[in-house]
């Protein structure tokens, strides 16, 4: 009786290693099937053999169905751009290396990476050089979800960003969002898998972008900053300012005199919230809660107040930094943050007669 | 930061032994692991990163396992010391490991039955497809993609998911942007990516081969001149101390990584927008020399990038008469990258994006104006100058100041908008206009109090019969004392003291509100720790300035209020999620830090905020050239 018994189950072991067979062998087709180095290749395991499958044949069908709505054929051009660029003589293998090189450009212009996502938060594509940013590569983050890797604190915010309706997604209605997500990265941009991964603060911003055919597939194209963005050539149209964690001025630096007529010595002390266009306050709101929880901010445009009239358009990018006056006494304690802005200026002053706050109008220095 | 699920199971892993199981490390140690792990369908303690491990081999290896191992799932998700540095070493607590492998064949599932919907020959079948026939189908799916793709895959000898050309449009379309090379010398646009012609509205052939500079508002030119004429492309780094936040000069060398081919370039600039009528078309080659202006839309475009500079004798034409006079050996332009932003309309201007009949105004928390927009003149009759300071009760109809000080009060209470009924406000001819109300306490995300309230007033109609009282408004005010109508006092406002023998002097009902407010909160908040900043109410300080009526004032107590601070800069928000209604973007309510989840602060340490935020600031030496002048009072658009 048991040698029958042993003998089903050396069958069942049998059947089992071959529909196993079987099976690897499938896996082994579809991921032979993927646009991939081999030596990449190699190494997926089997859910994510199937995770690339899957966004590979959604980025097939958006480009599809891009390509059918908009009638470009994006194809075609490429030879004629690059005359257009005044680069070396390219042909052949040098056509590609200047591709590729081009590519490289606009995202290092871009500062971040590129993300297409899925309305349920799938991170479809990922451009290659997210690595840079999060420390992971694109065949490893591609086709898990978002939330996997974003801060908990934000996951709401994401989610009602993502949600999309129909009217939405046809138009490429715009979202524009920072969030935390989680980044192997050491400071020094080393990899590291240590036990401790980072947070790092993104600005992302994009569209939505709809494809019926052949499946169902809406989504945001977004662009991925890391902030703080750099920020260069300070000109004579930017300031910086530094303020306590209500956004109340405590130092700013001498441009704001040309710009905003006010002196650095009349703003100290007074809150943000005052000095703006009321119609801003919620621009400003916005602005001051991703500054608390998430210690970075792009504020997007704002009008701040001139003094004596009038108002200019500003963008400020800020981040919460530890203050200066930190006390040495206390090591341990926790560290007095503040708040760093650069602000640039948008526009000339707009109607510089008008005055529309009290400070305007009584002069208060 | 989450865990991982590990696999005790099967012989492949014989090196490794029984999973490892800890904790997984905080940066913060306030922040428990629970409020960091992403809860996952599956409930228990779990892990959510599964990520692709890299196995030694072949897939092919997994028939060497052991026989006790039916389930094929199981072997896929084996976990094997990371030697990857790219891969985040994560642990968690240790769980039956019937629900690690549940989890695996749950998400297993859930991944093929993605593969079916994404598959057309899938799709249509009624019922549920077996894991191997919806594999074998998406090979199939795939083989077919690839054939129609041949175009361009035989430029690539790389193999990508997203060909460089496309991922150029992708990032052009999600960034609203284009690309756009100038000259530095002359500003001339040797190339603009065809995104263009969506964003500005012009197409590439109108705008090769233009100035840069006819197509930026006049007042900008300044701003781009200084940013495509650097003396030096490598100009010396400035730093801002974080610690200090100052600029701090540093004679370090530019750092290669960072600039990679040439110095980065930030700024903003507005372009012009091409409207589709013909009349404007044709102010556009007078660009230098139009007056008209006020048709002509601009959009305020951030523009990123590079300086690039190449040997002008690997130039084709268009090198030719743009080699730069000082190193006529090469052509120094910028490569750049230019948004749009969208969160306007195209214009930037001074338009006011309310109803015409609609105009904003802001009060202090005793109900006096701070803040008036020009609209309010039509209506009112008033200039906002002549509002400010002044307060809000002044104005408002007798009838309606019961309604109206309830409303107050409850404002100042709520995190809501409050809306008021219809009410009758006093313009600068005497007569009254009825208004209807939405009022809101703006409150300051970091310290919680308020910091005013905004009010959104819409004009219901004009009523011009009630021209009982004479325009002057200080008149008006002393009638509230003498009494035109004869023995017609104030109404009893709720809550509003009315000790016998004075009178009620309109402006009082809203400091008495205020009041009662500081008072309520002075009495249930503990003392400031000294980092909050007092609450000062500017307009206090000279209270009266504004009022021609300066006698018999109740409300002078006002001036002494301090508002202690009710958080200090070192205390962190906590509070529960985020609540569905709550999104970011909606006007319902105020965001509020406490409406949001937690640690946020917590979580940052000295020195990732340090570094963090050293911003590398360029400084030129140049001049300006072509500066915009401050001076100038009056810019037209």
């Amino acid at each position: 009786m048991t040698a029958d018994k042993e003998k089903r189950r050396a069958i069942s072991r049998e059947a089992a290693r071959r529909r196993r067979r079987v099976e690897s062998d499938v896996f082994a087709d579809l991921c032979r099937l993927l646009p991939l180095q081999a030596s990449v290749r190699a190494h997926l395991d089997k859910p994510s053999i199937i995770r690339l499958s899957l966004s590979h044949m959604r980025l097939q069908a958006l480009l599809r169905g891009a390509a059918g709505r908009n009638a470009e054929v994006k194809y075609g051009r490429v030879a004629q751009r690059r005359e257009e660029w005044p680069k070396e003589e390219r042909e052949g293998e040098r056509r590609e290396h200047a591709a590729v090189e081009e590519t490289n450009l606009y995202l290092k212009i871009l500062e971040g990476f590129v993300m297409v996502i899925s309305t349920e938060g799938d991170m479809i594509f990922l451009s290659e050089n997210v690595s840079k940013y999060m420390g992971l590569t694109q065949t490893e983050l591609m086709g898990h979800s978002v939330f996997e890797f974003a801060h908990p604190c934000d996951h709401e915010e994401i989610r009602s960003n993502l949600r999309l309706t129909a009217e939405e997604a046809w138009h490429g209605a715009r979202r524009d969002f920072v969030m935390r997500i989680k980044s192997a990265l050491t400071h020094r941009g080393r990899g590291t898998n240590l036990k401790s991964a980072m947070w790092k603060v993104l600005h992302c911003q994009g569209r939505a972008r709809a494809c019926v055919a052949p499946a169902s597939v809406s989504c945001l194209l977004l662009t991925c900053q890391a902030l703080p963005l750099s920020h260069t050539l300070l000109s004579a149209h930017t300031f910086t300012s530094q303020h306590s964690m209500d956004m109340r001025f405590t130092h700013c630096d001498h441009r704001v005199t040309l710009l905003l007529g006010y002196s650095p010595e009349e703003l100290l002390g007074r809150s943000i919230y005052d000095l703006c266009h009321t119609l801003d306050t919620n621009t400003l709101n916005k602005n001051h809660v991703n500054l608390c929880l998430k210690s970075q901010s792009v504020s997007g445009q704002y009008r701040m107040l001139v003094r004596g009239g009038g108002y200019i358009w500003v963008e400020s990018h800020s981040a919460v930094i530890p203050s200066a006056r930190s006390s040495k006494s206390r090591p341990g304690a926790a560290q007095p943050l503040c708040i760093l802005c650069v602000t640039y200026v948008l526009s000339g002053v707009e109607q510089p007669t008008l005055q529309l706050s009290l400070d305007q109008t009584t002069h208060r220095y | 930061m989450s865990a991982r699920n590990v696999s005790a199971a099967g012989g492949d892993t014989a090196a490794e032994g029984p999973a490892d199981v800890l904790v997984e490390e905080n940066q913060s140690s306030s922040v428990s692991l629970a409020s960091l792990m992403t809860p996952s369908s599956s409930g228990g303690m779990s892990l959510n990163m599964e990520m692709p491990r890299k196995r030694k081999g072949s897939i092919e290896n997994q028939d060497s396992k052991s026989a006790s191992i039916l389930d094929a799932d199981m072997e896929d998700d084996q976990i094997r010391s990371d030697e990857e540095d790219q891969h985040v070493k994560i642990k968690c607590f240790r769980e039956p490991h019937s629900q690690i492998e549940k989890r695996r064949r749950d998400k297993m599932n859930n991944l093929i039955d993605k593969l079916s919907a994404m598959i057309p020959t899938c799709n249509p079948m009624s019922r549920k497809l077996d894991k191997l026939t919806v594999l074998r189908m998406a090979v199939q799916h795939l083989k077919s993609l690839k054939g129609s793709a041949s175009s361009f895959s035989e430029a690539n000898y790389k193999p990508s998911f997203l060909p460089d050309e496309e991922l150029k449009h992708l990032v052009l379309k999600a960034a609203d942007g284009f690309l756009f090379v100038v000259g530095c010398d002359r500003g001339k646009i040797v190339f603009v990516s065809e995104s263009v012609t969506k964003i500005l509205n012009y197409s590439r052939a109108e705008l090769i081969g233009q100035s840069l500079f006819d197509y930026v508002h006049p007042k900008d030119m300044g701003k781009v001149k200084e940013q495509l004429s650097a003396s030096e492309l490598y100009p010396r780094e400035r730093l801002i101390d974080a610690k200090t936040g100052l600029q701090v000069q540093a004679d370090l060398p530019v750092g290669a990584a960072r600039l990679c081919s040439g110095a980065r370039r930030s700024f903003f600039c507005r372009m012009k927008y091409n409207k589709v009528s013909v009349k404007v078309e044709e102010k556009e080659f007078h660009a230098g020399t139009s007056k008209k202006k006020e048709s002509q839309k601009y959009c305020t475009v951030h523009c990123t990038g590079y300086m690039r500079s190449w040997p002008t004798s690997q130039l084709g034409a268009e090198g030719e008469g743009e080699a730069d006079k000082q190193d006529s050996s090469h052509f120094s332009c910028l490569v750049a990258v230019g948004r749009v932003h969208s969160h306007l309309s195209p214009q930037v201007n001074g338009e006011v994006r309310v109803k015409p009949t609609e105009f904003i105004t802001r009060y202090a928390m005793d109900g006096k104006f701070t803040f008036v927009d020009q609209r309010a003149t039509t209506i009112l009759g008033y200039l906002p100058q002549e509002l400010l300071g002044t307060s809000c009760y002044e104005y408002f109809h007798q009838d309606d100041l019961p309604h109206l000080a309830d409303r107050h009060r409850k404002v100042l209470r709520s995190k809501e908008k409050i809306e008021t009924n219809c009410y009758k406000f006093k313009t600068k001819y005497g007569s009254f206009v009825t208004l209807q109300s939405q009022w809101f306490s703006f409150v300051n995300p970091w310290t919680k109090e308020v910091e005013y309230i905004v009010s959104t007033n819409t004009v219901i109609s004009y009523d011009h019969s009630r021209a009982s009282r004479s325009g002057n408004k200080s008149e008006q005010l002393s009638n509230f004392k003498t009494s035109e109508d004869p023995k017609k006092s104030l109404p009893i406002i709720p809550g509003i003291s009315t000790s016998p023998g004075t009178m009620i002097y309109a402006p009082s009902i809203g400091t008495q509100i205020a009041n009662e407010l500081l008072d309520f909160n002075r009495m249930n908040s503990s003392p400031s720790s000294g980092n909050g900043s007092p609450f000062s109410f500017p307009q206090e300080k000279s209270p009266l300035t504004l009022n021609p009526i300066s006698n018999n004032v109740p409300n002078g107590d006002a001036t002494d209020i301090e508002m202690p601070g009710k958080s200090s800069s070192e205390e962190e928000p906590q509070g529960a999620a985020f609540s569905a209604g709550d999104v970011l973007m909606g006007e319902n309510s105020q965001l509020d830090l406490d409406s949001v989840v937690g640690p946020g602060l917590n979580s940052l340490s000295n020195d990732e905020a340090a570094m963090a935020v050293i911003m590398s600031l360029l400084e030129t030496d140049t001049n300006l050239g072509e500066a915009v002048d401050f001076e100038e009072m009056h810019w037209s658009l």
